[in-house]
């Protein structure tokens, strides 16, 4: 499973980082931000008037030597970004798809939540634990 | 990748060219000298070739040669680089020392790029770093001033390019940097030039042939030999120079020789010329820089190897001058470092070695000028500079390229002559291996061939050799062809290594053919850079062909390939490699078409970490820099902070500790998402820094950014922190920090200074008047500067927050103000003068802690220690108390920051303990610092300006003035309770201390309850009271009077008369009876003290007594106690004290009373009195105490009456004792009559007075008329008279509607006169005794309740239904009718007259004898009214209701059945009746009806009156 799931916002500031080895915390903040250029690049590839009907998963940004970086982005420009370890190789694509599927339902949960405030950080219980659930179990 | 001074094509030319060797003779190295160069040296400026030169291909046609470069150098015998390719540890220092000491310009003009929302300030414009393209160096330098470089350019980059690319070693796969020709070089001062021609022939001869050397390596076997004289034409003799000249032409040819003439003038002649330097930017460019931070242990071992080789290799050449050569070998050879094939750039190690010639041969004088000199070419002139110049282009053109073209051709014509073979063997093997083409198999499968060496003759090198030559003389088109067949040939022979070198040369001249026939293979260069990593695990080769693909890709716009392939060559083997790298890719993220500014900054970071791995902090510190204008203030907090933490670290370590304090900063002012070791980490560094930062510089405290401050929640308290109980003395509350601000309150306490300073100022609130604020805090008006007075303490309370998740200690925390003496007593003479008032501060003292400081003017307090938890907000409160007057600022705060240091220790601590050592880093690291309060006002929203723009106004809060002493009131609280019953009396005594030294006076209080409280009427009430309250324990607070034993109690009410003037109250009351003129003193309260003036030091005592409010529940009380001072014309008029109390009141009893009009006729002693009224007064008493634990029982001590016209006369209670005590939920009655005291009264306000009739139902009597009691009562009036009027005026309106629009003005007399007479304006004051167990003891509770009778018939009660009231009024909508407009009710007008009938009650009469029986009734009519009433009595009437139908039989009146009288105001009169009766029964006589009118009302009709009760008459027939 994942080993680190983001939500970061149409102003590229981070919503949500959730990582599964805390002393790396700092490399995935990194990696995430740096797969923005590739998030950006994939949105702008697909032109103005296609915007509409763009898939939302943009599949695999880039692979480190590590991991893989996958992102999908919503129709308001919210970017999720999950990191898959690159030894794993048993995700296949179309769970990867179901993550971040699961990941979009639970965030537009949390947006309706009428507490909170669009633009916060994301300190959901329910998004905390959906994001737990998909994040490899540290040991 | 940045942008380069060069173009590609420039580049990669400049990386291949033909090399020459140098081989020099003593004596001309003797010349070259004098100008601090040796020849090689001497040259290089001049090696560009400005002019075309022209050459022949393989195919006779001719070629032009464009910008040719040649390189010569000094032949160096040692052995190279090692064949591994791994760069030796000399040569990395090269490198890094040549990155090292190329840095951004500082304060250049910033290079903006703008990528997406991000502007990113990429480099400073620096100067052309590379050799410049151009031969000229006098336009070169006109180019670099005047070009300006907006582009980012990385020039430490482009250095360590060229030096790399310059120390690139020799090898066997390839030829490009052997030496194609050798220039042999002698001075013309020799003896015999010709054998020392000869010597230097064998020499290199020997070099290249003997086998002793590997290095260097010759090109061709042959190799060109160019014989050159120099010739010094400042020293020898010209003529015999050009006769050896003419006899070398004879010898070598007029191609192979040539004459160069140097040194046309003098060191010394030539210093007032100035001739320009071009040597300078070819030799040690960085040496000036680098001196000082350059020590390197190095150099010695280099010289002694170098001194080694070169005995061996030239001692025997000559044998009497061989020390001499020695030498200059020694200094040529370490000149040209030994991993450095071109420019030398070790300046230290060079003048090492030049002193050690100088030592060894030279004479001193020669010595110290070289070794003092910095500019080189003194002796050469202009024309000299030429000579060189054609020198070299002759050399080229005549020498050089047509050996090249020779060369090629033969080896052309050798290659074709075994093509035939070759071709067909291959096409044979080709065939039968069944491919068309050999394939590029991948690496992996090909085993490792790095073992295979070819023999130098061998026919595969033969091809390369020829595209080497063909490149390096710009046959682009040809040399690729061979470089292809090479390749081809390569690949088959599985020779990798060669391979890979005809791959990258292929891919090369494919790029600079002109007009680009084919594009460029960049997978050529892709085989190549991975065959010399993977197989050939040559490092420096790959990393040359990375660069060089690099820039091709560059100039291709291909930068995401480009910065892949940079990546990639990132590796652990080399720092300083890996760090160019990273931050070339990086530059190449950002200059794609979509700017990647992410990936930039990623890399850069990457980059920044790697150069301070090699040891590059400075080029690290940029690099994270840059990085961090991508990532500052987008949400990346972790990010962010590692960046700035690093950004932190480095530039510490580079001596720029206020840069390093200021990232540190970042770090820990943010909301840090840092774990808490982290950031205890951090903290500690921080504090490090920071101390070494102020440390270094002493003068002012610095500011701290830890922890925050809350400046807008600051707080100022002016006065002395309260002690709130000493013993039983409870002090007023007053203001204190503890309290919330509360703005209601706050309202509700100005409302009250407002009213207090009304009365005290007569009724008129002065229009300067401010509401006094004792704590100013972030809602208070703040835009006066307080006022404080000396030597009274003022607080300051401080909210420090602590973001962080380690624990902070502040220590030595105190106040830091600034203060301007000013003396308010003395008239302030002019204001201008106030510039030589000096300001004292306490900032100088402050900033050594623990010193005494300034007590003298301002006692400061400091806080030894204030410990801040993780993440808390905690208050300090900080006190200074003023000696003297004047203006004080409070400027901020000052305190030592120090981490605990119960954490594990980081690096840095180690270091800080290591590095100070003693007392400082025992007590760990703490600063000394301050920081400032700055409070911005409200916003102002005024004006439309304001409104407009955002602006602030003006916060005084920390500017107090200090004023001369002020009186400071202290009130005590004694016995004061905090539950009472309602209606409770209790006595407690409040005692006013002035603690001042000045005297005070005009003591008032106000409060939002003033009928709570009462301190008595002085005229009356005061001499009664015991002084002292121990002596008053279980007494009454009454004053009563022991009733006469023999009396029945309740039979006789005692009367005494009081105006309401005589008590306390007076002033507010009186006031507002008068004409409303007093307004605000309603509940203002003149305290009566002594003298009117309380004197320093001294107290006083008074009872207060307190009467437990009506309403049940808590009750929030306040007390405002205003008061002066004695001495006038201060600048603070009055002072205040507040106080609240909270007084919970229960339930006690429930008093409903009704007035009657009795029936009976009057009295016979009243009737005299011609009083025709008296009422009867119904007191419903009932127990509504709930608690059953505490009160057992009341008793009814008394019932009194207060009223201006009537009194209560006598208990009429059928059964007189037991109702007097109720227990829980009892109810008890009593009933009483009530007597008018006064018959028409005339009222006259001045002299009202209030009667008061004392009812005692127990054995003693209350007298009611004295002070607690009236007081009480006449409080309880108050808010009663106020109610009674809207209530009254609300009837009429409600009667005024159900009859329509009114009569005009006639309309309110009626009114009027109607009410009158139904009102009775009495209040019964109930006095009550309650019974109440206490800790098992009884105790007596006394309390009274007062009921306002206001109608007749009305019910009223003790308690106020106020609440319900309100909850009933309809919302109205529309203007409710004008009061006046009103007529009165028909209820109202029939009361006007009341009636009584005498009669007996039974009556014998013989019916018998006489059937009808006559009975006189006497019908007694009374106006009530004040006015003159007609009244029609009508007997006929008969009652239609089906009740009162006869059935025995009626009566009848007799006589005159229907009267019209007249009825003056409050008149009574008898009409005499007769009632006939026929048979015996019980008959009710009350049938005759009652109409009546007021008299001059014409046009109303009479109303019915109301019909008295049943009037029974029993005929008894008495046979």
């Amino acid at each position: 499973m994942a080993v680190c799931i983001a939500v970061i916002a149409k102003e590229n500031y981070p919503l949500y980082i959730r990582s599964v080895p805390i002393q790396n915390e700092l490399k995935f903040h990194y990696t995430v931000h740096t797969s923005l250029d590739v998030v950006e690049e994939k949105i702008s590839a697909v032109g103005k008037a296609m915007a509409d009907q763009r898939e939302l998963y943009l599949g695999l940004l880039y692979p480190t030597e590590d991991y893989k970086v996958y992102g999908y982005v919503t129709n308001s420009k919210v970017k999720f970004v999950i990191v898959v370890d690159s030894s794993n190789t048993s995700l296949r694509d179309n769970e990867i798809r179901s993550m971040f599927r699961k990941l979009h339902n639970s965030f537009t949960d949390v947006m309706c939540n009428p507490f909170y405030n669009p633009g916060d950080t994301i300190q959901s219980k329910a998004f905390d634990s959906m994001v737990t659930a998909m994040m490899v179990q540290a040991s | 990748m940045a942008q380069c001074v060069q173009s590609v094509q420039e580049f990669i030319q400049d990386s291949f060219v033909p090399m020459v060797a140098v081989l020099c003779s003593e004596d001309a190295e003797k010349v070259t000298r004098k100008n601090n160069l040796n020849f090689s040296e001497l040259l290089r400026p001049f090696c560009r070739l400005t002019s075309e030169g022209h050459m022949r291909d393989p195919n006779n046609q001719v070629q032009v040669v464009k910008n040719l470069r040649i390189s010569v150098n000094n032949v160096v015998t040692r052995p190279s680089v090692p064949a591994s390719g791994v760069p030796g540890h000399a040569h990395r220092r090269l490198l890094s020392e040549v990155v090292l000491t190329c840095q951004p310009a500082e304060g250049g003009v910033a290079n903006v790029i703008t990528a997406g929302d991000y502007d990113l300030n990429i480099s400073d414009r620096s100067l052309k770093a590379s050799v410049p393209w151009y031969s000229d160096w006098r336009d070169t330098l006109t180019e670099l001033s005047t070009s300006k470089h907006y582009t980012a350019t990385t020039p430490w980059f482009e250095a360590y390019r060229e030096s790399f690319l310059q120390s690139m070693p020799a090898s066997d796969h390839e030829f490009l940097n052997h030496y194609l020709a050798c220039l042999l070089v002698v001075s013309s001062s020799e003896a015999v030039p010709v054998e020392k021609f000869l010597k230097l022939s064998q020499e290199q001869h020997r070099i290249q042939h003997s086998g002793e050397y590997t290095n260097p390596k010759w090109f061709i076997p042959n190799t060109l030999k160019y014989y050159v004289l120099l010739h010094d034409m400042s020293q020898g003799d010209e003529q015999r120079a050009d006769s050896v000249y003419e006899d070398m032409k004879q010898r070598y040819g007029a191609q192979g020789c040539y004459l160069l003439k140097v040194n046309s003038r003098t060191a010394a002649a030539g210093a007032d010329e100035q001739i320009p330097d071009p040597w300078s930017q070819y030799l040690h460019k960085s040496s000036l820089q680098s001196q000082d931070q350059y020590e390197d242990p190095a150099p010695v071992v280099v010289n002694d190897t170098a001194v080694e080789n070169n005995v061996g290799g030239t001692s025997e050449v000559d044998g009497h001058d061989s020390e001499e050569k020695d030498g200059v070998l020694v200094n040529s050879l370490d000149n040209t470092h030994p991993l450095q094939l071109d420019t030398p750039s070790d300046p230290p190690g060079s003048l090492d070695a030049l002193r050690a010639v100088a030592v060894e041969t030279k004479p001193p004088p020669v010595a110290t000028g070289m070794a003092a000199a910095t500019s080189h070419g003194a002796c050469l002139t202009l024309n000299d500079h030429d000579r060189i110049r054609l020198f070299i282009q002759e050399f080229t053109f005549r020498g050089l390229l047509p050996h090249i073209e020779k060369n090629i051709r033969q080896l052309n014509d050798q290659l074709v002559s075994r093509k035939g073979l070759s071709r067909s063997l291959f096409s044979a093997t080709k065939k039968w291996f069944g491919g068309g083409k050999v394939p590029e198999k991948s690496i992996a499968e090909l085993k490792n061939t790095s073992g295979l060496l070819y023999p130098p003759e061998a026919p595969e090198l033969q091809i390369r050799k020829m595209a080497d030559l063909c490149f390096l003389v710009q046959l682009y088109d040809l040399a690729y062809s061979c470089y292809h067949t090479a390749k081809k040939d390569f690949l088959s022979d599985q020779a990798m290594l060669y391979a890979a070198g005809a791959l990258e040369m292929a891919a090369v001249s494919a790029f600079l053919q002109v007009g680009a026939p084919r594009p460029y293979p960049a997978h050529y260069m892709d085989t190549a850079i991975q065959t010399y990593r993977d197989v050939s695990m040559n490092m420096v080769l790959a990393e040359r062909c990375a660069l060089l693909s690099a820039e091709v890709l560059k100039s291709q716009a291909k930068y995401s390939d480009a910065a892949t392939l940079l990546i990639k060559m990132t590796s652990e083997d080399s720092d300083l490699r890996s760090a160019l790298l990273l931050e070339q890719a990086a530059h190449c993220f950002i200059n794609m078409r979509n700017p990647m500014v992410r990936k930039f900054a990623f890399h850069m970071i990457l980059a920044g970490h790697r150069f301070s791995k090699a040891g590059q902090k400075r080029h690290a510190l940029r690099c994270y820099c840059q990085a961090m204008q991508v990532y500052k203030g987008k949400g990346w907090s972790l990010a962010e902070d590692h960046i700035n933490f690093t950004i932190g670290r480095q530039s510490f370590t580079l001596r720029q500790p206020e840069n390093a304090v200021t990232a540190f900063r970042h770090i820990l002012t943010n909301d840090s998402q840092q774990t808490s070791t982290q950031q205890g980490a951090f903290l500690r560094e921080y504090l490090y820094v920071y101390k070494n930062v102020t440390g270094a510089c002493e003068v002012a405290l610095p500011q701290l950014p830890l922890p925050c401050i809350n400046s807008s929640a600051t707080r100022v308290y002016f006065g002395h922190e309260r002690r709130l109980a000493e013993g039983e003395k409870q002090a007023a509350t007053h203001v204190s920090l503890d309290q919330e601000f509360d703005r209601d309150l706050a309202a509700m306490w100005q409302d009250l200074e407002e009213q207090v300073v009304a009365a005290a100022k007569r009724g008129v609130v002065p229009a300067t008047f401010q509401p006094t604020q004792c704590c100013l805090n972030s809602q208070t008006d703040n835009l006066r500067f307080p006022l404080a007075v000396v030597e009274e303490p003022i607080i300051v309370e401080v909210v420090f927050r602590n973001p962080l998740k380690v624990p902070l200690v502040l220590s030595d925390l105190t106040l830091l103000w600034k203060f301007t003496l000013k003396d308010f007593n003395r008239p302030q003479p002019q204001e201008d003068s106030v510039g030589d008032v000096v300001a004292i501060s306490n900032e100088k003292d402050a900033s050594v802690p623990r010193t005494p400081q300034k007590d003298d003017v301002i006692a400061t307090e400091v806080i030894p220690e204030f410990y801040l938890s993780p993440e808390e907000t905690k208050l300090a409160r900080l006190k200074l108390l003023p000696h003297q007057t004047g203006q004080l600022n409070i400027l901020g705060l000052v305190y030592n920051l120090a981490s605990t240091s119960s954490t594990g220790d980081t690096t840095i601590n180690s270091t800080a303990a290591s590095q100070s050592e003693g007392p400082s880093a025992a007590e760990g690291t703490s600063v000394r610092g301050r920081q400032d309060l700055e409070i911005q006002g409200p916003r102002l929203n005024q004006t439309k300006e304001e409104k407009t723009s955002v602006s602030h106004g003006p916060d005084r809060r920390l500017d107090p003035t200090i004023t001369p002493p002020m009186p400071l009131l202290e009130v005590f609280f004694l016995q004061f309770p905090t539950a009472l019953l309602c209606g409770e009396i209790r006595k407690a005594y409040v005692e006013f201390c002035n603690v001042s030294r000045v005297t005070l006076c005009g003591l008032r209080v106000a409060s939002t309850h003033p009928d709570f409280f009462t301190f008595g009427s002085s005229s009356l009430a005061t001499p009664l009271t015991p002084l002292s309250p121990t002596s008053f324990e279980n007494c009454s607070a009454y004053k009563t009077l022991a009733t006469p034993p023999g009396a029945t109690p309740g039979s006789v009410a005692a009367v005494t008369l009081v105006s309401e003037g005589d008590f306390g109250s007076g002033t507010g009351l009186g006031g507002g009876g008068v004409s409303g003129a007093g307004t605000g003193g309603k509940g203002v309260t003149e305290i009566p003290l002594g003298e009117g003036t309380l004197k320093p030091g001294e107290s006083t005592q008074l009872p207060l007594w307190l009467r437990g409010p009506d309403q049940e529940g808590v009750h929030e009380i306040h007390f405002l106690f205003y008061y002066e001072s004695a001495e006038k014309g201060g600048k603070i008029s009055h002072r205040v004290l507040r106080h609240t109390v909270f007084i919970c009141a229960s339930r006690s009893l429930s008093v409903r009373a009704t007035a009657c009009r009795s029936n009976t006729l009057p009295e016979e002693e009243e009737r005299k009195e011609g009083r025709n009224s008296s009422m009867l007064v119904f007191v419903d008493v009932e127990n509504i105490n709930s608690s059953e634990a505490g009160v057992r029982e009341f008793h009814i001590a008394q019932v009194s009456s207060s009223s201006k016209q009537w009194r209560l006369h006598k208990c009429i209670n059928p059964a007189e004792d037991k109702d007097c005590k109720l227990t829980s939920r009892e109810r008890g009655k009593l009933c009483f009559r009530a007597t008018r005291c006064k018959p028409l009264q005339v009222p006259s306000k001045a002299v009202e007075k209030y009667t008061f009739a004392d009812l005692s139902l127990g054995n003693e009597l209350i007298i009611t008329s004295t002070t607690p009691c009236a007081d009480f009562f006449f409080r309880r009036c108050q808010p009663l008279e106020s109610l009674r009027l809207p209530v009254a005026m609300e009837t009429q309106g409600r009667h005024s509607r159900s009859q329509g629009v009114g009569h005009g003005d006639g309309a309110k007399d009626i009114a009027g006169v109607v009410r009158k007479c139904n009102e009775v304006e009495l209040d019964i004051i109930i006095l009550w005794k309650a019974f109440v167990v206490e800790d098992n003891k009884q105790v007596i509770l006394e309390g009274q309740l007062h009921v306002a009778l206001q109608t007749i018939d009305k019910e009223a009660c003790s308690m106020t239904q106020k609440e319900e009231a309100q909850e009933m009024v309809l919302l109205k909508f529309k203007p409710e009718l004008p009061p006046p407009m009103t007529r009165p009710s028909m209820e109202q007008l029939s009361h006007l007259i009341k009636t009584n009938l005498h009669y007996p009650e039974s009556y014998s009469h013989p019916f018998n004898q006489k059937s009808l029986c006559m009975v006189p009734v006497t019908l007694t009519l009374s106006n009530c009214s004040l006015a003159q009433v007609d009244v029609i009595i009508d007997l006929r009437h008969k009652t239609t209701s089906p009740e009162s139908l006869e059935v025995h039989g009626s009566f009848t009146w007799l006589g005159q059945t229907q009267f019209k009288l007249q009825l003056r105001a409050q008149e009574v009169m008898r009409v005499q009746l007769r009632a006939c009766f026929l048979h015996a029964g019980v008959y009710n006589l009350g049938t005759p009806r009652v109409f009546a009118k007021l008299a001059d009302q014409g046009a109303m009709c009479e109303t019915s009156q109301q019909t008295a009760t049943p009037a029974l008459i029993i005929i008894i027939n008495s046979t």
